[in-house]
């Protein structure tokens, strides 16, 4: 391996998603684009708000947040994070709105820890912080496993509240 | 570098320049092929030819219109959709597929450079409903795809409540005569 493809593969973007800083891998970024127009249409693909155009291309905008359980008001999206996400044998791009100030790190990504998310690729020490590093493939799952939980969890309330009528 | 999948995914962009109707149900507009449209009505000159169905099978489609010896199923736009209830004050009658679709108005004819298809992130039944999305006066619009408003299996259960509703309404018509 290259010195430059090893300085590419431990650099990381550091974001802010809502409340939370997570990282992302440097190498799957594409572009910090500004806040431009969403576009949004009726669809049932929950994680999805609508869509951006960014040099002639459509592009999905994730919220992010509503798996790492941040939100913040749309007002204070300042950017739209464009990065690389596999789609089975596809490379499609996808963004997501990011707010505060977004750095540059080098460090060495660790395993995550066994229970952590499927969207959660690794853990990067940033000073005294542990980041959990974004795995944008895990984001969609992650959502469906939530929802689901969250679903079981109302339904076991609903029938707890019924069983004790 | 950009990977096979991305070069595919821009050369799928455009299929050509094509002439769109632009309609909006809800306040969201859509588009669909001018070719796709047979005929645009209003709701109230349709009043007296549409049968209404008595035990809806499907929730969005409550009236028939017979054309042509055909039954199409008027499907309402907003209900498929999922979008807040408004009140239709057009038909736009479909050429091809038994269905007619209920809008709010329409905005103007237009010309399309070309269908994006729609990004692989949308993978809910807009995938059935979109045919993919056009960009035009700085708006992304989703370009609807008429199949998509009745699957095979709807059209076999509305076509059996059909029969049966109108095998139902012989005996009476007999008994009137």
């Amino acid at each position: 391996m290259s010195i430059a493809e090893n300085a590419r593969e431990n650099s990381f973007v550091l974001l802010h998603i809502g409340d939370r800083r997570v990282a992302l891998p440097a190498g799957l970024v594409a572009e910090l684009a500004p806040p431009v127009r969403l576009h949004a249409f009726p669809h049932t693909s929950k994680l999805i708000t609508g869509v951006i155009v960014r040099r002639g291309r459509i592009v999905p905008v994730y919220d992010a947040g509503l798996v790492l359980g941040s939100r913040s008001s749309s007002s204070s999206h300042r950017f739209y994070l464009i990065a690389r996400r596999q789609i089975g044998q596809v490379s499609e791009l996808g963004a997501i709105a990011v707010n505060g100030e977004c750095e540059l790190a080098t460090g060495e990504m660790q395993p995550p820890a066994m229970d952590r998310p499927a969207y959660v690729a690794g853990t990067l020490a940033v000073g005294e912080d542990s980041l959990d590093v974004l795995n944008l493939d895990g984001l969609t799952g992650s959502y469906s496993a939530a929802a689901g939980e969250s679903l079981h969890a109302e339904a076991h309330q609903f029938h707890g509240s019924e069983a004790s009528r | 570098m950009k990977s096979t999948g991305e070069q595919d995914a821009k050369s799928r962009r455009a299929r050509g320049p094509q002439t769109v109707v632009l309609f909006f149900v809800a306040n969201q507009m859509f588009a669909i092929a001018a070719d796709y449209v047979q005929e645009i009505r209003s709701t109230d000159s349709l009043a007296g030819a549409a049968n209404e169905i008595e035990n809806p099978e499907l929730a969005k489609v409550r009236h028939t219109l017979e054309r042509g010896h055909r039954t199409y199923y008027v499907v309402n736009a907003g209900m498929h959709f999922g979008l807040p209830v408004t009140r239709p004050a057009l038909v736009l009658i479909l050429r091809q597929f038994r269905a007619a679709l209920l809008v709010d108005r329409i905005d103007r004819m237009a010309e399309i450079s070309g269908v994006y298809p729609l990004p692989l992130a949308f993978a809910g039944d807009e995938r059935r409903w979109y045919r993919g999305l056009a960009y035009l006066d700085d708006s992304v619009i989703p370009v609807v795809e008429p199949t998509g408003f009745l699957t095979p299996e709807e059209f076999q259960r509305l076509d059996r409540a059909s029969a049966l509703a109108a095998s139902q309404r012989e005996p009476e018509a007999a008994v009137q005569a």
